[in-house]
């Protein structure tokens, strides 16, 4: 494989990572908490698509993203926010038995065999290149995606209420901050860019299981703490190096290593520098 | 002295024997006796495979189980890769066992190849625990859980491809010197783990496999010797202050850095000799049984049988593995799958009832302890002694076995753990979109 | 503190006791556990749920469906029969319960297991018990024994080795690419039989794999797309998906060659094959969209029975066991009883089948409308024809 289909392949592969790590880090760098179920709601984003694609794929698409933001706030009442306070132990045990719940409950309700659909948005040729209008599409959004939450972040009031709910929970409550309904509106823009992140990596994969998210969601976290947990700008950052990690590694013999190098590397990154590419320094406070 | 107060204080004598008694030696107690009537009743009446076997299951999660209690319940810390300490013991162990039984022409149930395999199984996962320790040095929390799965991962996708043909048909596609060649085929052979089909090591017969669950039993019982003899000396009480506040624990002058690391490598030590009991049980071993899933399964036995329990981790690995022998008999086609909603449905609702700030009430309301002492005082119409204070001094023959929430005590005291180069991160992760510390 | 202590002696007393009874009503193992059957009963252990399901369900529905026929036609020299599945969810751990609640359950006709890890242990267990059994569709090389494992789908080495084969006669020259799953043993063990046999004249063969639930096949796509023959010896689901993401990136004249888990590829959900331009052929023995002959016969009674369910060459090897084994009981002239041991029974068949026994099934190569042959050799292997079916020509339709 030449050079530039190494780049193309990664960033075809990083663009969904990125779109993925992008919601973690939201509600991780927010609420704090590392939400397992993240890989299941884009899970259950692909699956609302794929039914609802034969009728039309717009209503497939805005479905998913209603319904995904609906079992975000459901998940985030009924089983995070009474743990708030509690130790964060607590708070990934229920996350990964919310984790567990999505899966069954798709397996219940779809049963356990694939559902697929065929799509070809075609391709762009650049002399022998080929880029397939999905890859540009997948990364054109990650982009948009990212900067538009950093906007948002920046510049509006709820995006500096976020940030000050996540410097200090209890300062920002002194200062008239309803930390509850700034932790709602984290997981509805997070479960939304899993709806997002859901459609994409249905295009791309074109069929859908109950355990479709969890393994890109797992990396996406790889991703995530890669560039710097928390940071926007390193979700795309971490999600790219993956990418291209594994296109680079596909060529080798060491090819069937993957996702054990993928997990190494996290490994060491924590290690070595746990904030990541582009997180900060922070002090512990005791 | 009348004969009313005598009696009671020979009561008084019976029950703080009792209390001591069922303290300190009654799960030893249960368990050999179980020991006893399953070995009693293996030799005397031919028992049904399907029994021997269902036993043989539960030893195994028992031990798992244990164990991982060990971590999460007593350190603090989640571990999401028990399962890759169990495939480490399984795999390695199993491939000790089917090197020496080709090698000396033994048979399969050779007790003392089983021991060998059991310690090396042992040592290898220890040697494992070891590397995850040192991450849970310098992370806590949802970092350390992360980096246990990755962990897990790793071993699972290494065994998978660890197949023989696999890789020498890559080394011989290279262009390397023949010699070089022959070497890694010889290292190879040595590695050969059966790859996606798994190790076929030595296994029970169907008809001795009482034999493995008495073994079974038996390392139960040097786990559980282990494990509570460490938790009620002085090493345990350093190891659930570091649980309850590690901060505090190290101002305390405890040396956070051994005990973090004894018990990741015991824990993962114990997990081991699971895999090897497992691989003497199960043919062939196959690297994906040991995923994630798997960890997540006895993870819920921990956290059902009560975290910081060790009894109850005992008796809800037992249920647990009952309960899914029969489930998965009774519940066929579709209706399997209600079995794992049935878990995640129990594990979200025992997490909240025991963790959630705003239950805290209701829990106490409904505290058992509380509910039949309540009765008990009804009944015989006690009084509460009012010259009897309840003393709330720490009682240093009690281990603590409640996770609280960390108390966050507000001076800001910036703690540098390794000197200069560490990275300083707040223990859930910093977060900062943009904004300058 | 007290009253916890309590509570736990009373909930190990309670334990104690369960045991006791557990215990208690443990049986003898020398036991005949079939001396109350009132029918023969036919068992096998596969995935009824889960990832593989499909395969399990279709072997179950077809087993059923061949005991309906030979029940409706009076049974066994009379004695009817009755089929027990257990769900193994294709994990070798699980193989412990169902094997155990089959034999124990009185089950004395083994159709062992639909999938090869589990079958392995089955293997163990039936060997200790000397149980005879004959697998529709684990084809790993160590499930068929002389001493009572037989086949009635190729082993996974015969597989790569009539794969090379046929590459070997039909595509010389071309360029072979090989798509395969690193993790699962199906798919290595064809492929690594494959590569052994071919040619020394094609050169070198690109070779690209995937392992997991991975779905995103942009590098294996890239590094066989110049590839004029791409062999892929893995089952339907990741193949679809991979034709579709490569549709307008691999040759649009290449092959896309398989095995027999590509049977039922053009059945997958929402994978319209009209739309991809390559070739799709497969080598199997059996061919699910049959118009005529005796296979045929078989789908349609199948899809009247199941109209819902997956159908695949897994339930048409579950369909011919069943009948082979009856066929083997009637023609060794003993009596049958719904009362044998599992034993007497399995030394009947032993017997049978490595004494040069033939089947007349649906599966393999039928002409017309006779059924194929197919014999066994002494090892358990199968030998039959397997056939090369297109299912889908070049060219893009939709």
């Amino acid at each position: 494989m030449d050079l530039l289909t190494i780049i193309i392949n990664g960033l075809s592969i990083g663009g969904i990572y990125a779109m993925i790590a992008l919601g973690y880090t939201m509600v991780y760098g927010i609420a704090k908490m590392l939400n397992f179920a993240h890989g299941d709601i884009i899970m259950v984003g692909a699956y609302t698509v794929v039914l609802l694609f034969t009728t039309s794929p717009t209503v497939g698409i805005i479905s998913a993203l209603v319904l995904c933001v609906l079992v975000g706030i459901i998940v985030e009442k009924a089983a995070y926010r009474p743990l708030r306070g509690a130790s964060p132990l607590a708070v990934l045990i229920t996350a990964i038995g919310v984790s567990k719940l999505l899966q069954s409950a798709a397996q219940i309700f779809i049963g356990s065999e694939p559902k697929g659909l065929t799509l070809n948005l075609g391709e762009i040729r650049l002399g022998s290149l080929h880029i397939s209008v999905l890859t540009l599409l997948t990364i054109l959004i990650s982009v948009a995606v990212m900067a538009g939450l950093t906007l948002f972040v920046k510049y509006t009031k709820m995006g500096r209420a976020m940030v000050a709910v996540s410097e200090d929970r209890g300062a920002a409550q002194l200062m008239g901050i309803n930390v509850n309904s700034v932790i709602t509106v984290t997981f509805i823009i997070g479960s939304a860019l899993a709806a997002l992140a859901g459609v994409f990596l249905l295009f791309k994969s074109q069929s859908v299981d109950s355990t479709f998210g969890a393994m890109p969601g797992i990396k996406a976290f790889a991703a995530a703490v890669i560039g710097g947990i928390g940071s926007i700008p390193g979700a795309m950052v971490g999600g790219v190096v993956l990418g291209f990690i594994e296109a680079i590694f596909a060529a080798t013999p060491l090819r069937d290593y993957v996702d054990a190098i993928e997990f190494a590397i996290l490994i060491i990154v924590l290690l070595v520098k746990p904030t990541g590419i582009l997180g900060k320094k922070r002090r512990e406070k005791v | 002295m009348n004969k009313k107060e005598k009696f009671f204080s020979v009561m008084k004598k019976v029950g703080t024997g009792a209390q001591k008694f069922s303290k300190n030696y009654l799960n030893y107690t249960v368990i050999l006796a179980v020991m006893l009537v399953f070995t009693i009743f293996a030799l005397a009446t031919p028992m049904k495979d399907s029994t021997a076997l269902l036993f043989q299951k539960i030893t195994v999660a028992v031990i798992l189980a244990v164990s991982l209690n060990f971590v999460v319940g007593f350190l603090g810390e989640l571990s999401l890769g028990h399962a890759g300490f169990m495939a480490v013991g399984a795999f390695l162990g199993g491939k000790l066992s089917t090197i020496l039984v080709n090698a000396l022409g033994a048979n399969s149930t050779n007790i003392f190849i089983l021991i060998l395999s059991l310690v090396l199984g042992a040592v290898c996962a220890a040697v494992c625990g070891v590397v995850v320790g040192f991450a849970a040095l310098r992370l806590r929390g949802d970092y350390l859980a992360i980096v246990t799965l990755a962990f897990g991962e790793i071993v699972r996708v290494v065994f998978i491809n660890s197949s023989y043909d696999n890789a020498i048909n890559k080394i011989n596609a290279t262009k390397l010197p023949e010699f070089i060649k022959n070497f890694f085929a010889k290292i190879l052979e040595l590695l050969d783990f059966g790859g996606a089909l798994g190790l076929q090591s030595p296994s029970f017969p169907k008809k001795k496999m009482y034999i493995l669950v008495i073994i079974g039993f038996l390392l139960i019982l040097f786990t559980l010797f282990v494990i509570q003899n460490i938790l009620k000396s002085k090493t345990g009480r350093a190891i659930t202050a570091i649980r309850d506040n590690e901060i505090a624990a190290k101002a305390m002058g405890i040396d956070v850095t051994k005990h973090k690391l004894m018990v990741f490598v015991i824990s993962a030590a114990f997990a081991g000799m699971a895999g090897v009991l497992f691989s003497y049980a199960n043919k062939p071993v196959s690297a994906s049984s040991f995923g994630y899933n798997y960890s997540i399964e006895i993870l819920i036995m921990v956290v059902l049988g009560g975290m910081g329990s060790i009894n109850g981790s005992i008796i809800s690995a037992s249920l647990i593995t009952i309960l899914n022998e029969f489930l998965s008999k009774k519940l066929t086609g579709d209706n399997a799958i209600y079995k794992d909603l049935f878990y995640a449905v129990i594990l979200i609702l025992v997490i909240i009832y025991n963790n959630a700030p705003a239950l805290k009430n209701l829990r106490e309301k409904l505290n058992l302890k509380n509910l039949v002492g309540k009765l008990f005082n009804k009944i015989f119409k006690r009084k509460p002694n009012p010259s009897s204070v309840a003393s709330d001094a720490a009682r240093w023959d009690v281990v603590p076995t409640k996770i609280e929430m960390n108390e966050v005590l507000s001076t800001d005291v910036v703690i540098d753990y390794t000197g200069e180069n560490s990275a300083d991160i707040d223990e859930r992760g910093g977060s900062d979109n943009g904004k300058e510390n | 503190m007290k009253l916890k202590r309590v509570f736990a002696i009373v909930m190990t007393i309670v334990l104690c006791f369960g045991m006791v009874a557990v215990l208690a009503s443990c049986g003898n193992n020398e036991v005949n556990y079939a001396e109350n059957n009132t029918k023969i009963k036919v068992g096998v252990s596969g995935p009824l749920t889960g990832g593989a399901a499909m395969y399990g369900i279709a072997v179950k529905n077809s087993a059923q469906l061949a005991i309906d026929e030979i029940n409706a036609k009076g049974g066994v020299n009379g004695v009817m029969l009755e089929l027990v599945a257990a769900d193994d969810k294709h994990d070798a751990t699980l193989v412990s319960t169902t094997y155990t609640t089959l034999y124990e359950g009185g089950c004395q006709l083994f159709l062992g297991t639909v999938t090869t890890k589990p079958g392995i242990q089955f293997k163990d267990y039936a060997t200790e018990d000397g149980i005879f059994y004959l697998t529709p569709s684990a084809s790993g090389d160590d499930i068929p024994y002389a001493d009572g494992g037989f086949q009635m789908c190729f082993t996974d080495s015969n597989q790569g080795t009539a794969s090379a084969k046929l590459f070997n006669e039909n595509y010389a020259g071309k360029k072979i690419g090989i798509f395969y799953k690193a993790d699962d043993d199906y798919s290595v063990g064809i492929k690594n039989n494959f590569v052994k046999n071919l040619d020394a004249s094609f050169g070198k063969i690109e070779e690209a794999s995937f392992t997991g639930d991975t779905s995103l096949f942009d590098s294996q796509i890239s590094m066989l797309k110049d590839c004029d023959v791409i062999f892929m010896p893995i089952y339907y689901t990741p193949a679809s998906q991979f034709m579709k993401q490569g549709a307008n990136i691999v040759k649009a004249d290449a092959v896309y060659f398989g095995c027999d888990g590509f049977d039922g590829i053009d059945a997958v959900d929402g994978f319209a094959i009209d739309t991809i331009p390559q070739e799709v052929s497969y080598l199997s023995h059996f061919d699910s969209t049959a118009t005529e002959g005796p296979a045929a016969d078989y789908i349609k009674a199948y899809k009247e029975a199941y109209p819902n369910e997956p159908l695949n060459q897994f339930g048409a090897a579950a369909y011919d066991c069943v009948y082979a084994m009856v066929a083997a009981l009637e023609k060794s002239g003993e009596e049958i009883t719904a009362t044998m041991s599992a034993q007497d029974m399995s030394e009947i068949l032993l017997a049978q089948f490595k004494g040069g026994f033939v089947f007349n099934g649906v599966t393999g190569k039928c002409e017309g409308e006779n059924k194929s042959t197919i014999t066994w050799n002494a090892d358990g292997t199968v030998d039959k024809e397997a056939v090369k079916y297109v299912v889908k020509e070049a060219g893009a339709n939709g």
